[in-house]
This record gives C-alpha cells, sequence and structure tokens, in this order.
C-alpha cells in the first residue's frame, strides 16, 4: 500500500461517508448509517489539525512517521486566501453532514438542515465565482486543479441530495443573501399544523378499538390528505412532508385498518353478470332469428373439358 | 326475350348486387340484342356476328345445367372468390394517344413530373403525420376525460358504498363511445371496419376494392378509430392509420375529391392506376411510419406488401413520405406536450427507451427467447382459429348493420365489466411511483398511498398499458395479476377483432404477450438459482409482445425492423427476429395469419408471391374463361352498348380483333380494350360518321380518359340512341395494340408470374395463329390454391 498522508487519508474518510449518502436513499442506508456516524465524530477534531498543518510543514509535530509530502515553493501551491476558505468549507460541510444524518429517519432533512445547506452553498460560491484579495481567484487552485476535484466532487454529492430531495419546495430562500434560506414555507407550516392535529388525534384513540379511532379521526385525516393532494397538485411538495404522509397513511391504513373493506361482492357479481348473460342471448339470437347470409354461386365460362374440381383431384392423385 | 338488365354501380356495395335489382329496360329500342364474336373454348372454329342470338347467360345455364345442376346457393366460408372485386390497370395502355402525348411533353415536363411526384409524397407524409396527430390528441383527450369521470366516480362510491353503479356507468360511458363508433362504420361505410391492413395489402397486391380509399372512408375510420379506443375496447389505434395513410396518398396524388367535386387542376398526370397504387404504396408507408416511429418499418411495410418492382426511386420517395410523416407528427406531438421543437418522441405508440443495463441480453437466453417465440406462435394460433370461427359466424348471421352496432356495444359493455370485476377483486396493491407514471390510479380497497395494480393494467388506454408492462418496475406486477390479465385479455381481443368498428389488432397483441413475457421473466427470475438480474420483466415483455403479434400477423421484415426501430435500440435486432421467425414457423403449421385469413373470409382474389405449389401440370388452356367476348376494331356501337350492359358478364376487358368481314376466316388478335374506355368513348360519341360530318370534333385526348377516372359512369347512364347505335366505332386509336399474350400449353406458375410481376389485368390466350382462344384474369388464378388435400379450386360468388 502506498504510504499516505493525513490528509488524504480523511479526505478518503469524507469521500466514503459521501459515497454511502449517495446512495443512502436506497435501502442500504440503514446498514451503513450507524458506522458512518460513528466516524463523523472524528472528523472535526482532525480536520482542524490539518488546515492548521497544511501550510506549513513540521514534520516533527505529524502524528504519522511517514509523513512524505515535501512542501512545494508557494507559487505553485494555494495561497493563503483558499487556504481560508478551504478550511471555512470543511466545517460547514461537517456542520450540514452531521446536521442531516440524524434527520435521516423520519426524515427531516429540509426543515432541519435548510440553514446549514445554505451556508455551505454560500462558502462554495465564494470559492468558485468570487475574486479574493489581490484579485485571486480560488477556483483554479481549489476547484480544478486535479484529476480528483475533491472539492467540487464533495459539493456536488450534497447539492444531488439536497435536490433529490426537492427541499427547495419547502423553505424560503432569503431575498437578500444568495444561497441563504430563511426558513419553512407557509403551506409546510400549514401542513405540519394539521399533520400534527391527526397525530395527536391518533393518540388519542390508540387505546382499545380501532374502529373508534377511524370514526373519530376521519375527518381531520381527510383533510390532511386533502391538503397534501392539493399541495401535490401545487407541486409543494419536498421529501419531508411526503415521508410523514407517508408514515401517517401507513399507520391509517396498515396499522388501524382504516381502509374501505369490501362490502358490495354481491351487487357487482350480479351485474357483472348480468352484463356477462347479454351476449350470450345476442348470439343465440341472433343465430336462431337472424336469417344465414348465402351467396350465389356463379359458374364460369371455361373451355368445356377439364375444368371442375373433380377432375383436377384425379389428376393430381 | 327482352334486355332485362340489373343496375349495377361501379362502386356497388355488397348488399346491392346481390340483389334482383330493377329491371329496367335499357334502350329505347327493345329489340334483341345481337350477340357477337363468341369464341368456343377448344375448337378452333370461329362462330361470327348473327350466328346467335341468344342471351349469353341463357346459353351458359343450359349447357351448365346439366352438369352441376341449378346455380346454388351456399353459406359464406373461405373458398370463395367474390365478383365484386376488380384488378387495377397497373399495367400501361401504350395507344396511340398515349404515344401522341408522350411525343407532344417537353423534357421540361418530365422534370415537372418528377418534381411533383417529390411534392405529392412531402404532402402525403405531412397530411398523413397531421391525421395520426389529431387521432392521437383526440384519444388522449376524450379518453382522460372518460377515466376522470369514472375514477371520481368509483372513489366517491368506494367511501360510501354502492361500486355496482360505477360499473354501470363505465360500462354505459364505454358503449356510447363504442355506439357513435359503431354507427358510422355500419350505416355510412362499412369497407371501413376493422384495420385496414387487410383491404390496404389487397390494393397493393393489385385488387380494386370498392371504396377503399374514398375520403368519406378516411373520415369514417378516423372518427371511427377514435371512439372504438375512448370506448376502452381492446384495440389499437396503430392499424387505421396505415389505411389513413393511404387513402390520403390516393386523394392527394390525384390533386381533386371526387367526393366534394372538387378539382385543383393538378396532378393531372397522376390519375391511373398504375401512379396511383405506387403512391398508395407511399401512404400505406406514412402510416406505418406515423403509427411506430418506424420510417424504415414503413417503408418495408409497403415493399413487402405491395410495390411489384424494388424500384429505386420509388423506394426512395416512399421513405421521403415516411421520414416526413414521423417528424410532422413528432413536431405537433411537442407542441401540444408544450415541448416545441422536441421532434424526439415518435410514433403513436411509443415503446419507450430500453437503454439501461438491466436490459442488455446474453448469449445464453437466446434459447429461452426462442421458446418464447414458440409460445408465442402458438397463442397467435389460437388467436387466429378463434377469431376465424367468430368471423365466420359474424358474416353468416351477423350481416345486419343494427345488429352488427349492437354487437360492439355489448362488447364495449362486457369489456367494462370484465375489468371492472378484475380489478374489483384483485388484491394487488403497489405503491405509488414518485414520478406518477400511472395516469389514473385506482386506489379502491388498497390501502392510503397504494394503488391496485390490476387497475394499471386495465382502467388505462391500451398504449400507456403496454409501456407500462415494459418499463415499469421489477415487482409492479405480481405473477397472478399478470396471469389473469393475460387470459381476459387475450379473449377479450380475440372477440373485439372483427366487430364493426375501425381497430387495429397491434396494439392488443402486443398486451397479451407483453403480459404473458413479463410473466415469463418473473417466474424465470423466481426459478433462477442465484439472485441474478438478468431476467428483467421489461425486457421478457417485450420478447412476449414481439412474439405474441409476430404468432397473429405473420408479417417477417418489416415487423423485425418496425419493433427494433419503435424500442429504438439496434441490439434487439437479433432477439426480435429469431423471435418472430420462431412465431411465424410455428403458428404457420396451424393456420395462417389474420389478415391473410380475414382476406380470405372476404373472398378477395388475392395473388400470393407463388403459384400454389404442385400446379405446374396446369396449363393457361384449363385456367382460362373461354368464350371470350371479342370485338371487331371497327365495331358497331350497338354491339358494344349490348355488351357492356350484360351484367351476367361484366367483363371488363375485352380483346379486338381483326377479321375480314364475309369470309370466314379467323379472327386474329390485334389489341385489347377496357370497359372503362369503351365508356369514355361512348359518352364522348367518338364514331366514325359523326367524325365524318362533324369536321369540328374535338380529338379525343388520354385528359378525357383520366377526367373520368376513377369513377366511369355506368354504361346504363350513358343514352346511345337508336341511330347511332347503327354507327361504327373505330377502336384502333384507343385500344393497347400490344398485350400480354401467351400461348394455350403455358403453365400456370408461368401465367402467375405474368401477372404477379407486371401487375397484368388481362392476359390473353392465342393459339398458334394468333386466335383468342381465351382470357385469363385474375379470379382465374386466384381460385387455386393449395389446400390440406392438395390442389383446390375456390368457386366464384356474388357477394
Amino acid at each position: 500500500m502506498a504510504p499516505r498522508n493525513v490528509n488524504l487519508f480523511l479526505v478518503a474518510l469524507v469521500v466514503g461517508l459521501l459515497n454511502g449518502w449517495a446512495s443512502a436513499s436506497s435501502d442500504t442506508a440503514n446498514l451503513t448509517a450507524p458506522e458512518l456516524v460513528g466516524e463523523m465524530t472524528q472528523i472535526p477534531v482532525s480536520s482542524h489539525a490539518v488546515v492548521a498543518e497544511s501550510p506549513v510543514f513540521k514534520p516533527a509535530e505529524s502524528f504519522f512517521s511517514l509523513n512524505l509530502l515535501a512542501a512545494f515553493p508557494d507559487d505553485l501551491e494555494i495561497s493563503e486566501y483558499c487556504t481560508q476558505l478551504l478550511h471555512l468549507f470543511g466545517q460547514r460541510y461537517v456542520t450540514y453532514v452531521n446536521c442531516m444524518v440524524p434527520s435521516a429517519r423520519p426524515v427531516k432533512v429540509c426543515q432541519n438542515c435548510f440553514a446549514s445547506y445554505g451556508s455551505l452553498g454560500a462558502i462554495y460560491h465564494n470559492i468558485s465565482n468570487e475574486m479574493g484579495p489581490g484579485n485571486v481567484s480560488c477556483k483554479d487552485s481549489l476547484l480544478r486543479k486535479d484529476r480528483l476535484m475533491l472539492v467540487f466532487l464533495l459539493y456536488s454529492n450534497l447539492k444531488e441530495i439536497w435536490e433529490i430531495s426537492v427541499c427547495d419546495r419547502c423553505v424560503i430562500k432569503d431575498k437578500t443573501q444568495d444561497y441563504l434560506y430563511k426558513g419553512l414555507t407557509t403551506d409546510t407550516l400549514y401542513f405540519m399544523e394539521a399533520l400534527n392535529q391527526s397525530l395527536t388525534c391518533f393518540e388519542k384513540f390508540q387505546q382499545g378499538n380501532h374502529s373508534e379511532l377511524c370514526k373519530q379521526c376521519k375527518i381531520t385525516y381527510r383533510d390532511l390528505n386533502e391538503l397534501y393532494g392539493r399541495m401535490d397538485k401545487n407541486g409543494t411538495l419536498c421529501i419531508d412532508i411526503e415521508d410523514a404522509m407517508n408514515v401517517t397513511r401507513g399507520l391509517w391504513s396498515k396499522k388501524f385498518n382504516c381502509s374501505f373493506p369490501r362490502e358490495e361482492t354481491v351487487p357487482v357479481i350480479a351485474v357483472s353478470c348480468f352484463m356477462l348473460f347479454l351476449p350470450i342471448i345476442f348470439y343465440l339470437s341472433s343465430f336462431l332469428h337472424s336469417e344465414q347470409k348465402k351467396r350465389k354461386l356463379i359458374h364460369p365460362k371455361r373451355a368445356k373439358s377439364k375444368t371442375s374440381l373433380m377432375n383436377i383431384q384425379d389428376k393430381f392423385s | 326475350m327482352a334486355n332485362i338488365t340489373k343496375k349495377v354501380s361501379w362502386s356497388s356495395r355488397t348488399d346491392e348486387s346481390g340483389a334482383t335489382g330493377e329491371g329496367t329496360p335499357l334502350l329505347n329500342g327493345s329489340e334483341q340484342p345481337q350477340y357477337s364474336r363468341q369464341l368456343p373454348g377448344g375448337g378452333s372454329l370461329f362462330h361470327i356476328g348473327r350466328l346467335s342470338t341468344v342471351d349469353l347467360e341463357e346459353e351458359m345455364t343450359s349447357d351448365e345445367d346439366s352438369l352441376r345442376g341449378r346455380p346454388k346457393e351456399i353459406p359464406h366460408n373461405e373458398k370463395l372468390l367474390s365478383l365484386k372485386y376488380e384488378s387495377l390497370d397497373y399495367d400501361n395502355s401504350e395507344n396511340q394517344l398515349f404515344l401522341e402525348e408522350e411525343r407532344r411533353m417537353s423534357f421540361i415536363g418530365f422534370r415537372c413530373l418528377e418534381i411533383s411526384r417529390w411534392v405529392v409524397c412531402g404532402l402525403i407524409g405531412f397530411l398523413t403525420g397531421l391525421i395520426a396527430c389529431f387521432i392521437d390528441i383526440a384519444v388522449e383527450e376524450l379518453a382522460g376525460v372518460k377515466y376522470q369521470v369514472v375514477k371520481q366516480n368509483i372513489e366517491k362510491f368506494t367511501e360510501v358504498g354502492g361500486l355496482s353503479i360505477s360499473l354501470i356507468l363505465w360500462a354505459v360511458l364505454n358503449s356510447a363511445f363504442v355506439m357513435v363508433g359503431a354507427i358510422l362504420v355500419a350505416f355510412f361505410e362499412p369497407i371501413a371496419a376493422g384495420s385496414g391492413i387487410p383491404q390496404i395489402k389487397c390494393y397493393l397486391n393489385g385488387v380494386k376494392v370498392p371504396r377503399v380509399v374514398r375520403l368519406k372512408t378516411l373520415l369514417v375510420k378516423v372518427f371511427g378509430v377514435i371512439c372504438s379506443v375512448a370506448g376502452g375496447l381492446a384495440v389499437g389505434k396503430e392499424g387505421p392509420m396505415i389505411h389513413s395513410g393511404a387513402v390520403v396518398a390516393a386523394g392527394v396524388s390525384q390533386g381533386r375529391s371526387t367526393s366534394l367535386k372538387r378539382d385543383f387542376k393538378i396532378f393531372e398526370y397522376f390519375r391511373r392506376d398504375t401512379e396511383k397504387r405506387d403512391f398508395v404504396s407511399a401512404g400505406a408507408a406514412a402510416g406505418v411510419s406515423a403509427a411506430f416511429g418506424a420510417p424504415v418499418g414503413g417503408v418495408l411495410f409497403s415493399l413487402e406488401e405491395g410495390a411489384s418492382f424494388w424500384n429505386q426511386m420509388l423506394t426512395w420517395r416512399i421513405f421521403f413520405a415516411s421520414m416526413i410523416s414521423t417528424f410532422t407528427l413528432n413536431f405537433f406531438l411537442s407542441i401540444y406536450h408544450e415541448k416545441p421543437g422536441d421532434l424526439s418522441s415518435p410514433g403513436l405508440i411509443n415503446f419507450g427507451r430500453f437503454e439501461s443495463d438491466s436490459v442488455a441480453y446474453n448469449l445464453y437466453e437466446i434459447p429461452i427467447f426462442i421458446v418464447m417465440g414458440a409460445i408465442g406462435g402458438l397463442l397467435g394460433a389460437l388467436f387466429n382459429v378463434l377469431n376465424y370461427w367468430l368471423t365466420i359466424f359474424r358474416i353468416r348471421y351477423v350481416h345486419r348493420p343494427c345488429l352488427q352496432v349492437m354487437e360492439a356495444m355489448l362488447v364495449a359493455a362486457v369489456t367494462a365489466t370484465v375489468s371492472f370485476a378484475m380489478i374489483y377483486f384483485s388484491n394487488d396493491c403497489q405503491p405509488l411511483g414518485p414520478d406518477h407514471s400511472e395516469e389514473y390510479p385506482l386506489q379502491l380497497f388498497c390501502a392510503d398511498g397504494e394503488y391496485n395494480s390490476m387497475a394499471t393494467a386495465f382502467f388505462n388506454t391500451p398504449e400507456r398499458s403496454v409501456r407500462s408492462l415494459f418499463h415499469n418496475q421489477p415487482g409492479t406486477y405480481n405473477p397472478l395479476t399478470l396471469g389473469m390479465f393475460t387470459l381476459t385479455y387475450f379473449f377479450l381481443a380475440c372477440w373485439t377483432y372483427g366487430l364493426t368498428v375501425s381497430a387495429g389488432v397491434f396494439i392488443p397483441s402486443l398486451l397479451i404477450g407483453a403480459a404473458w413475457g413479463r410473466l415469463f421473466g418473473i417466474l424465470l427470475a423466481a426459478i433462477s438459482p442465484s439472485d441474478s438480474i438478468w431476467a428483467d420483466p421489461g425486457k421478457y415483455a417485450l420478447i412476449g409482445a414481439a412474439s405474441q403479434l409476430g404468432g397473429i400477423v405473420r408479417m417477417t421484415l418489416s415487423l423485425t425492423v418496425i419493433m427494433v426501430e419503435a424500442t429504438g435500440n439496434v441490439t434487439y435486432g437479433l432477439p426480435i427476429m429469431l423471435v418472430l421467425m420462431t412465431a411465424k414457423i410455428v403458428g404457420d403449421y396451424f393456420v395462417e395469419g389474420i389478415y391473410d385469413l380475414h382476406i380470405k373470409l372476404q373472398s378477395v382474389p388475392f395473388l400470393h408471391w407463388e403459384a400454389p405449389a404442385t400446379s405446374h401440370w396446369l396449363t393457361a388452356r384449363e385456367v382460362m374463361s373461354s368464350p371470350v367476348t371479342c370485338f371487331n376494331r371497327l365495331e358497331k356501337v350497338g354491339t358494344i352498348v349490348d355488351v357492356l350492359s350484360n351484367t351476367s358478364t361484366n367483363h371488363n376487358g375485352f380483346p379486338v380483333v381483326v377479321h375480314m368481314t364475309g369470309s370466314d376466316e379467323p379472327a386474329k388478335l390485334c389489341g385489347l380494350i377496357l370497359r372503362s374506355q369503351l365508356i369514355v368513348l361512348l359518352k364522348h360519341k367518338v364514331f366514325v360518321e359523326l367524325a365524318r360530318s362533324r369536321l369540328t370534333h374535338r380529338k379525343l385526348q388520354l385528359k378525357d380518359f383520366r377526367d373520368a377516372y376513377p369513377r366511369f359512369p355506368p354504361i346504363q347512364s350513358i343514352h346511345v340512341s337508336q341511330d347511332e347505335r347503327e354507327c361504327m366505332m373505330d377502336l384502333t386509336e384507343f385500344m393497347n395494340p400490344t398485350p400480354y399474350t401467351v400461348p394455350q400449353e403455358t403453365s400456370l406458375p408461368r401465367v402467375f408470374k405474368l401477372f404477379r410481376a407486371l401487375g397484368l389485368r388481362h392476359l390473353v390466350v392465342v393459339d398458334d395463329e394468333n386466335r383468342v382462344v381465351g382470357l385469363v384474369t385474375r379470379k382465374d388464378l386466384a381460385r387455386y390454391t393449395l389446400g390440406k388435400h392438395g390442389l383446390e379450386e375456390l368457386q366464384l360468388a356474388q357477394t
């Protein structure tokens, strides 16, 4: 195995974490989530250390003895400003990931983490666009200096998660500052309110007979369902709301068994049989009463000798 | 004996010609028809002129009576040839008028013709695409409204009870749509029934199917298909597109509409069967290409089914028409879907994209595909046999229009009922997808947030069901649902095809195949040892669909290309081809393809590619019709009128002979003249005596023949006075001076090859001295088929 520098090691950790996250939408999330969280606790500490160390290389203080990274001349490496940006990016990144993991189930990634996502976006925006002091842009030095393009990769993964969960629909953008979010939309808050009502109702009647619950909570639940339907049509649903609704529906239909029962089997069968019976009558009556269509045969003019079918067959056999 | 004639119109409807008809004395003179040349068959002796004053019919019955008894009536069956079908005049008549016109035409004139051919093809493509677009949008909107209404109703009654009312509502809505469609077809244009592919096949084969390329047919077809698809029948709108394209082609290329009585005075050169048939093949191709988004498939379809020659320029033009049609459709659909300019969603049926890794296939799957092909062939044969018996029953007993409408309505109601019952009793609930791939999800008794999986298959237009079977995630359907669906839909589709509604069989076949193919895939995945992902149900659904379709329609090359183009994935070429081959081989072992069956049942004289095997011993002498009615080069008008108005014969081509008057020498063949030409001549009174007396008389041109095309007036509408009957007519200028002839000893396959390759209508049989012995027409050839007991002969019948 090639000797590894501390930076790279940590980087690998974070990348691994992210890859775990990228597939977190699939059902593998349950497996990997706990260990990832465990690892994440270390990250803030060590990343601090790394950022502090990296500009000036101090071999004696290094934790690992096999640190082979030689110092580059200053003009080739990144500027002080960019290092700071990178540092900041790292911190905010960690904050956001730290926020998201506990909100994975039940899904609350939008309502809990929009603030940290906003600040992460802002810093990334700084890296990728803004000119720093002395007209230095960190875009080249941080984002696309190497094949890995780690900062870009890290950010785009998180961005993808944000986009898949369509959180943008549930949070309001801060008009004054780009990339920052002000809070949840009124629609979302209203939905949460309605959801809470239903849940309280469920809790109230949970004991004892579920049919009582079905009767009592029907109105609040139906309102909630309708609200959800409306929001679905408007396109104001984000993953939080969808998940909450799914869970509630699951409670309602599966746990409390309030779905509609199949009750009218007899009338449906009766009507169906009647309908199926009609064609039989139709065909029978047309068979019996309709006169059969006949075709008039016409004898073609032929040379008199060998035209009849009999002849053909004689000849053939 | 009085000259009693039946009224024969040239585009007679089925029942008219079967009736006894009003007897109207044709001419003001009630004299005996004087019968002219009748050539007795085997003998070389030539009966001349006034020798026989007997009516032909009389003569015929009298000598046939002794042989076979009175002309009898038999129930309709497949072993008949109907008299109402005639051949197209594909062969050009190179008479003097034609030569003159050609001489007059400049080089530029020919270039203009060539350019206008391209213009016509472009127009055909464009209009066909527009029609496809119209049908698609109309079906989508109507079906959308219907399903919304029913869905809301079901939702309401799921809650409060009374679902049987929803069932009735659904059935009534279906029947109402279908009733409109069926009334349109049954009462206004019966030829528009069915998919139209058999009719177009016949047309391209060279049979003039009455009324098949009329504007009225197009209208009935388009609205009929909208009604029947929106009415929830187990049908598709793809077959009718082919017919529609053909009608558009036949209309546009003529530059006028006879039905609307509008003549735009353009494209006059194209007003004859030869040109029209070429354009119709372009139209059919454009229809296929609009229906499936398969331009190449369209070209191959019309080449496979019709065009007699592989003409490079024609093929290129056909391809142009199909391309234009696909992309017109795409363009307008993109506007409809509010993505204007996006040209990439071709076809009425869009199979969607098969591109992900899971739909790749491996070598070891090929045998599985072949097995599926065999299953498709078997099921297809079963489908065809059932449909065959049903169709015979329908022809025999359900022939009155009102009965036909009732039948269609009943089928629609039963379809709704069966679908409803299936959905009602299904326990297969699936969670709603994130992207709302289910258009009208029905919850019914499922948990909230889930939908009834049976409903995606039944409560949907068939096209969408096919697509969801191809593309939905594995696990969307459980095997029981698919099994039940296949079974019911198989019988529903079989029952539906052949109703008096315009509707195609492509989509139902695809749907049946996709259902059992998906089932097959699921079972394969279940029995395969490891939890491998190779048995992707979508892939097997596609293969199943291909094999089922191949088993039913038995098309070969064109179907392969259509399927490959519709899936948009060339790598599926091999499995689809193998599957279609297997399905065809297996299916042909039992019964023919459904289109061929229906062509047979309609008693069409259809010429296949080859003469029936083991028919080499039959010679032209045995095949031909024998005493031939001939005309003299200089013929009396009265004789011509009498021959033409004799309904018992209704011949269309008459050999013209030179005959030395006064001597007994046999007459020799010198040309062939068509009934349509004679009628135009009579109408314009091109008589020798008149030409002499009136010097100013305009010379007849080819244009006069074209103006009368394609609906030449019946002979009854032409009045010839007593004096004029005595005039003479000189046919020299108008007849085709070089008709194709064969000696009497020519074998049937040889005659057949001539007919098929040259698109002939009449072939004169002559003896060694060029005397007319007989005449071979399409019906004489088509009556020989290879049955189970060797060569069989079909009978001619009036229908």
